[in-house]
């Protein structure tokens, strides 16, 4: 007989068994669901992985993908390790984008390099105010985090609605609103890296790697890290302790709202190139899924936006070739982070072969 | 205690094992509880005794071993299965459902309920159970509405209720009122002569010797069973530690001068806006050690929250070393030099899923010492650790390891560690030898009275008046937030103490200062 136990203790073996076997079963499970839907899933899977990786331009269009996902998901890392439980990633990566919108329109005369910074700092500023009026409402009032992030989000992507359609951001010399902005002007647009054409990785992917450097050293090596694991674990602890935690909480809030702000920026000013909802929808709630798939650590958190990206980018070209709907893929997601739960749930288990024996 | 007639081994322990990476918490332990006998575990802190009744009870699976159960190898692989043999356990931590009566906590998760709970029936079982052990409890109360120690009887009721033919309590009254533990053994006896057979944890001795036999654990081993009739106290400390432990008394030839702290009227309200300090007024000089005893409630806990800033003094105020402190924070007293051992280790003083060498440095993370640039140093902080762990004498397997891991009583000692290491010139203990087996809390004794040598002002609040009798200067008795009296332990017995506890004040002319 074979029982299930706690373990006393991790073994990277058994971590690696857990998390390939989740894989495999995502990678079954999203089979089955393209059969059951009406495709082929050998000709859906292997368009998948062309458009991920099947050329060079593949490849950094599933870098650029990546970029946003990682730089919320680091933003979310921040905020759950503290467990404060700051969900409004969507619209803090909307405040992002239009604060760096409007920051745009005025930073034009500047030396180049110069309006660039300004508008990857409004990108922060404005991802970082949004996680901070939410945490400020759980400072002063008592709100959860949860409820008023979300409510956040809607607020947040209505006003930029209504600047689109028909307010004053709303693309000029149109009498008919496509609900986007006007171009940014070109000059301002981030540097691209490298590839052409469809595949292009911008500047915001080496930012995104700077700031998961910067969020590992940040938890595992500074008093502020310290402080932000030390909230999650025991919040009274820290209290009587000597820390601020309201300051902390509001801290939290404000980095954490930040990455995702810049997440906005980057996809804006690196990507898109024009302010459109559609463009940044989902990127917040993409962000959660690789922060809990990455186990909240920021070398996990990379590994996870490279792979969410490369799903993203590969889909396009699914959808392309093998007519697979859009929404499986975010099914596909959903199953990931599912099994990848479940494996963070059977890494801290062990199976014991027990022997069945009677006292004489 | 009335010796059972029949001798009856109910549970045979052989050669259990079980360990956490290298270190054994139990190691080839064997151990026979009889039937309708009290069966004292007594040990070092982390010698191992909650880690076996662990296995005992299903937590944990022994590495290697056999638990022979009335008379069947059991198969132990949740506590669950535990149940169901007949194996209860009460938690220290309780896990009732506070919204539930009493009555319904108990039966909740029983098969015999059903789907449609059958409240009378089960009524009348639990009202038997309840008069079987003498335990008086309204049942149609919410647990809420419920002492601690009145929660503890609906843990015990709900085993019992299971079948439970062993019971197992670890450190029972580590959380109640002499009161109440007194209950508690009236309780136990009463199961007692009902044919069930109890296994009790504890380290306070006058409660080990209310056992039948008491089995003495040392680093995961067995030292020996003794029959407690044939022992002493001292004998069984003996056994436990190697050596006799010495008890250190204050030094009388050092006096108290040059008043350190200093309280008028502090006033303060509870989390319910409840007066719970009134009118409270001391000095402690340096070079002194001043007692708090009282009855645990009785305003203790938030007289130590406002003298270390996380509880605002609703009127009146202190001063420190001659300045008035207005408005503090805890940032503020720990700066000031105050050192602060508070009563619940795990919520208060501890970050659970840190190891010794970060806990050590809670509340000073921020500290230039302990800092290089804006980074903490790790390299220091894990000198630091080393050097703490050997001189606290803290079991672990690593500096590294989260301290929830470790035992009671190892936790404690980080705290001690942590405090007496910072504190400059004032240390707020309330309750710091509480969960600390015999030599350790003498270690802490002696290390309150190296600080009073030192020149600090202390303030100690202890459940163990004998320990408060021979290190305190003067002992302050509180009781429903009011300072009934100050006293000198010479000019004092334990009698008067125990009637100002209980709120018969002292003549004021007796307060001395
Ligand atoms: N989950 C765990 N992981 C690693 N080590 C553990 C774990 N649980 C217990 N230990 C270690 O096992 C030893 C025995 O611990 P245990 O809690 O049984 O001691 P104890 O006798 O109950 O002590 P105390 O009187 O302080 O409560 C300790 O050294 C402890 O650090
Ligand atoms: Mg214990």
């Amino acid at each position: 007989m074979i029982s299930v136990q706690r373990r006393s203790g991790s073994s990277l073996g058994w971590n690696i068994t857990c998390y390939s076997a989740a894989m495999i079963c995502a990678f079954l499970t999203s089979a089955a669901l393209l059969t059951f839907s009406g495709g082929d899933p050998v000709k859906a899977f292997s368009a998948l992985l062309t458009g991920a990786f099947g050329s060079q331009n593949a490849l950094y269009g599933s870098l650029a993908k990546a970029t946003p996902l990682l730089l919320v998901g680091l933003g979310t890392v921040i905020a759950f390790r503290a467990k404060i439980w700051n969900i409004g990633q969507e619209g803090q990566v909307f405040a992002g984008a239009m604060a760096a919108y409007w920051m745009s329109l005025w930073v034009a005369p500047l030396p180049y390099w110069l309006a660039w910074l300004l508008i990857a700092i409004a990108g922060l500023v404005g991802g970082g105010v949004l996680g901070l009026l939410a945490g400020y409402l759980k400072v002063r009032f008592g709100t959860s985090e949860v409820i008023s992030t979300v409510m956040l989000n809607y607020i947040v992507i209505y006003i930029l609605a209504y600047l689109l359609d028909g307010g004053p951001w709303m693309e000029s010399g149109l009498t008919v609103a496509y609900h986007q902005s006007s171009p940014v002007n070109p000059l301002l647009e981030w540097p691209i890296l490298l590839g052409q054409g469809s595949g292009k990785m911008h500047i915001g992917f080496i930012l995104a790697l700077a700031a998961a450097a910067f969020c590992a050293v940040l938890l595992e090596r500074t008093s502020l890290g310290y402080e932000i694991r030390a909230f999650g674990s025991n919040p009274t602890a820290l209290r009587f302790r000597g820390t601020n935690i309201r300051r902390l909480l509001l801290v939290v809030m404000l980095l954490s709202g930040a990455l995702a702000g810049l997440a906005g920026a980057g996809e804006l000013f690196g990507t898109s190139h024009r302010l459109r909802a559609e463009t940044l929808l989902g990127i917040g709630s993409s962000g959660i899924v690789v922060a809990m798939v990455g186990g909240l650590r920021p070398s996990g958190v990379m590994l996870a936006a490279l792979f969410f990206g490369a799903l993203k980018s590969g889909a396009i070209y699914m959808r392309l070739k093998s007519g697979t709907p859009a929404g499986l893929v975010s099914a596909m997601e959903g199953l990931v982070l599912l099994f990848f739960l479940c494996a963070a749930v059977a890494t801290k288990l062990q199976l014991v072969r027990v022997e069945e024996k009677v006292h004489a | 205690m009335v010796r059972p007639v029949v001798v009856e081994e109910l549970l045979k322990v052989r050669n259990l094992t079980k360990r956490f990476g290298a270190v054994a918490a139990n190691d080839g332990v064997s151990l026979d509880v009889r039937k309708g006998e009290v069966h004292c575990l007594f040990g070092e802190n982390g010698a191992g005794k909650s880690t076996l009744s662990a296995c005992l009870y299903g937590y944990y699976r022994a590495d290697s071993g056999e638990i022979v159960f009335k008379g069947k190898t059991a198969e132990l692989n949740s506590p669950a299965d535990a149940l169901r043999l007949g194996i209860g356990m009460v938690h220290q931590h309780f896990v009732l459902v506070s919204n539930f009566t009493v009555l319904e906590n108990i039966i909740v998760g029983s098969s015999d309920v059903g789907v449609f709970l059958n409240k009378s029936e089960a009524r009348r079982k639990v009202v038997a159970l309840c008069q079987e052990c003498g335990i008086d409890i309204d049942l149609d109360r919410e647990i809420w509405q419920l002492s601690v120690g009145e929660q503890q009887w609906v843990e015990i009721l709900k085993a019992l209720y299971f079948g439970a033919e062993l019971l197992i309590l670890d450190e029972p009254t580590a959380v109640l009122t002499p009161q109440q533990s007194d209950q508690l053994f009236r309780i136990i006896s009463g199961m007692r002569s009902r044919g069930l057979s109890i296994i009790l944890i504890s380290h306070k001795l006058r409660e080990v010797m209310q056992s039948d036999r008491v089995t003495i654990l040392r680093k995961g081993k067995v030292v020996a069973t003794v029959e407690t009739a044939g022992s002493t106290a001292e004998s069984i400390t003996a056994l436990m530690v190697g050596h006799k432990v010495t008890k250190h008394v204050r030094d009388r030839s050092v006096m108290p001068a040059g008043e350190f702290l200093s309280l008028r009227n502090v006033c303060a309200k509870g989390d319910w806006s409840e007066d719970v300090l009134k009118d409270v007024s001391f000095d402690i000089a340096k070079h002194e050690v001043l007692g708090l005893a009282g009855v645990a409630g009785n305003g203790q806990k938030e007289l130590f929250e406002v003298l270390m800033g996380v509880r605002a003094a609703s009127s009146g105020g202190f001063s420190l070393d001659g300045e008035a402190i207005v408005a503090p924070t805890s940032r503020e007293m720990l700066d000031r030099g105050v050192g602060f051992v508070p009563d619940d280790r795990f919520l208060e003083g501890l970050i659970p899923e840190f190891g010794t060498a970060e806990n050590l440095v809670l509340g000073w993370q921020r500290a230039p010492e302990y800092r290089r640039g804006p980074f903490l140093d790790r390299r220091k902080l894990g000198l630091l650790a080393r050097k703490k762990i050997e001189e606290f004498r803290v079991v672990t397997a690593s500096a590294d390891l989260p301290v929830e891991r470790l035992s009671g009583g190892n936790a404690q000692r980080v705290i001690l560690a942590r405090e007496f290491l910072h504190a400059r010139g004032l240390l707020l203990a309330n309750q710091p030898t509480r969960g600390l087996d015999v030599a350790a809390s003498e270690f802490v004794c002696e290390k309150i009275l190296e600080k009073r040598a030192a020149g600090f002002a202390v303030l100690l609040a202890s459940e163990e008046l004998d320990d408060l009798m021979r290190l305190c200067d003067r002992i302050a008795v509180i009781f429903k937030g009011r300072i009934m009296g100050i006293v000198r332990p010479e000019e004092t017995s334990l009698l008067d103490l125990g009637m100002m506890m209980a709120g018969d004040a002292k003549e004021p002319e007796r307060t001395v200062q």
